[in-house]
């Protein structure tokens, strides 16, 4: 990590990098807005809000586990599974308990999994010192089988309408509760990140491992939990994901995995570990969301979305690899 | 500990190192699914299981080639899906335009075929190697768009009205009871095996991945030993879509969206290691033919489709976690 240089006055050199991104996202809206006006009515604007919020979730487990010079391929079965395992506690314990009391199971057990999925991620990876990219492959295709299985492959309806108002309609203070959420997590995160001895850690390790060993903090434990915290911030994903949906799918997460990597490095955090802030999956997440839903406007064949979406994926690397090569 | 035990030890070891585990987890495997279900002795299954093997050691020999010099290379099922379309729309293409001989249609077919792979290959090798590009990130980059081209391109539906003799001799037809792709699967592990262990160009690749900066430094041009692994993987991974789209009879853009996960996990499971510089080919295949042999295993069996992947997410991490332990203790005794 280098320290923040001493800038006088306004050193262009030092700002441009921090401002592309901002100028690249009003650049696709502007664009897509010259195209097709509706992209600026206030519908698309909370839309927009709402998509980039919940993608925000999967593209901070994935920063977290970045920072370390990790991966987590299975955030998009933590999706599925979450998804499909609290709808199915919903809806069977709906009539016997009550609206209320059956969302709380259901929320409460989705993070339950989504940490114990990190946990497990995470022992393999910290105590088990096996190649994350592995660890995270396997356990990706254990836990989106066990997600088909126990739905059977059907989506589940049904759920409790208080759910999908309490996690995807509500408006606090006119803000979607999604963004809301999003929000809190972002603050809590950056705090974790840039304030503490833990986020201090995480960024050691991505740097250079040895070094964090030399330092003595007991680095295996804290590797360990930026594994558990990226498992939950993708159950939180997975729960939001399905009150927007109104249904348990299990196939919720398939798309996520490549994207949320995306989102993250094409925000500024690395692959090659030790740098990337919160504004990175801020940043990612706007820009993916903000063309696809511009894409969609423009009514472009969907599967040239993803020719898109892939330039911009090895262009973002390419600019990944430039900066590092500059530092 | 005494010195008989400690030469015994080591005997054990070194027979151990030599053949390694998966030769015996093989055929345990394959004994106890012989004893549990007699159908899977019978010559069509076994020729069914040696059929889908070979398919997944091409596949995997060129995903071997790329993780040996330090990469990976996520793109190879979305290269199966592009060639898979492209060899089928350029016969349907050469036989519109009045070509009459149906072997110049499919020979033409297949090479044209193979040139978007070929593309691929270059492109993810350029980004790689020149760009200093992590591999993951280019690979899942060219993924997508090579997917989405191939969805684009067919919008979907499949592609049907390739020559017979395609679809017909090459898909399904047999030499001496084995389908081609046997002997296809065969040449590239004799090839492959003989760069491996013959010839300077495998001694190369294990160097680069071993340690580039000082095989860089001792004269080796590295970046065209990493540019050619993404190549040849690529070309594999045509291969396989060829014969896959020849096996199905139909070109399709969804074809192969498996063989990503599965060709890595052959890799791993095969003692592929992906910190660069090690991985033999025999292994990869006797690993491909332990996937195929499990897979086939849990169908006979009854296990329903959707818990395979449960199974084989397993057996990946078994596999990585043994692989580790021999590996810490390896270093914990230099």
């Amino acid at each position: 990590m280098s320290e923040k240089t001493q800038a006088y006055g306004i050193d262009l050199r030092a700002v441009a990098p921090h401002l592309l991104l901002p100028l690249a996202i009003l650049g696709v809206v502007a664009v897509f807005a010259m195209l097709q006006p509706a992209m600026l009515s206030a519908d698309n604007a909370v839309n927009i809000m709402k998509q980039s919020s919940l993608f925000f979730f999967v593209a901070c487990a994935q920063l977290v586990v970045i920072i370390t010079r990790g991966f987590d391929l299975s955030v998009g079965a933590t999706v599925s599974l979450v998804s499909v395992a609290s709808s199915m506690a919903m809806t069977a314990l709906l009539p016997s308990i009550g609206a209320g009391a059956s969302i709380f199971v259901g929320v409460v057990l989705g993070l339950l999994i989504g940490a114990a999925i990190g946990a497990v991620n995470g022992a393999l990876v910290a105590f088990g010192r096996i190649n994350p990219f592995v660890v995270t492959l396997a356990t990706m295709s254990v836990f989106t089988g066990v997600a088909t299985t126990i739905s059977g492959g059907f989506p589940i309806f049904n759920l409790p309408d208080a759910f999908t108002f309490a996690f995807n309609q509500m408006t606090i203070l006119l803000l979607p509760i999604p963004l809301v959420i999003a929000g809190l997590v972002a603050f809590a995160l950056h705090f974790s990140l840039t304030r503490t001895v833990h986020g201090r850690v995480l960024y050691v390790l991505g740097d250079s491992n040895e070094v964090a060993h030399v330092g003595g903090r007991r680095v295996k434990e804290h590797l360990f939990l930026a594994y558990v915290t990226s498992g939950v911030l993708a159950s939180v994903a997975g729960l939001l994901m399905t009150a927007q949906t109104g249904s348990g799918e299990p196939n919720l997460g398939t798309s996520l995995v490549l994207s949320s990597i995306a989102a993250a490095v094409i925000g500024g955090a690395s692959l090659r570990g030790g740098t990337g802030g919160i504004s990175a999956p801020v940043y990612g997440s706007l820009l993916i969301v903000c063309l696809s839903i511009g894409m969609n406007l423009q009514q472009i064949n969907g599967s040239l979305q993803p020719v898109v979406i892939g330039a911009i994926l090895v262009f973002g690397a390419a600019l990944d690899a430039y900066r590092t090569k500059s530092r | 500990m005494t010195a008989i035990a400690a030469s015994q030890q080591s005997r054990l070891g070194r027979v151990m190192k030599a053949i390694g585990i998966l030769p015996v987890v093989l055929i345990i495997t394959c004994i106890l699914l012989a004893l549990y279900e007699p159908r899977f002795l019978r010559t069509s299954n076994l020729i069914n299981v040696l059929r889908n093997a070979s398919f997944l050691a091409i596949i995997s020999a060129g995903q071997m080639l790329v993780i040996i010099v330090g990469g990976f290379d996520i793109s190879v099922g979305a290269i199966v899906a592009l060639t898979s379309v492209s060899t089928a729309l350029s016969m349907v293409g050469l036989s519109t335009i009045g070509i009459e001989s149906a072997p110049l249609i499919v020979l033409l077919g297949c090479l044209a075929g193979l040139v978007p792979a070929l593309v691929v290959g270059i492109v993810n090798g350029f980004f790689v190697s020149v760009m200093k590009i992590s591999p993951f990130m280019v690979t899942i980059g060219t993924m997508t768009m090579a997917a989405g081209i191939a969805g684009y391109v067919t919008g979907g539906t499949p592609i049907y009205d390739m020559p017979e003799l395609f679809t017909r001799e090459i898909g399904r037809g047999r030499f001496l009871e084995l389908p081609y792709i046997v002997y296809a699967a065969a040449i590239v592990l004799l090839a492959l095996w003989y760069m491996q262990t013959q010839t300077r160009l495998g001694r190369y690749f294990y160097a680069v991945g071993g340690n580039e900066k000082a095989s860089r430094l001792s004269g080796l041009n590295t970046r065209k030993y990493i540019w050619l692994a993404y190549i040849l993987s690529a070309l594999l991974a045509g291969i396989v879509g060829i014969f896959l789209t020849a096996r199905v009879g139909s070109g399709e853009a969804t074809l192969g969206s498996t063989l990503m996960l599965e060709s890595i996990s052959v890799a791993v499971i095969g003692g592929v290691a992906l910190k660069g510089g090690v991985g033999r080919i025999q292994m990869v295949a006797l690993s491909a033919i332990f996937l195929s042999v499990l897979s086939n295993g849990m169908s006979l069996a009854r296990i329903d489709s959707k818990n395979h992947i449960i199974i084989i997410g397993l057996v990946i991490i078994i596999a990585v976690a043994a692989e580790s332990y021999r590996e810490n203790r390896r270093s914990r005794h230099v």
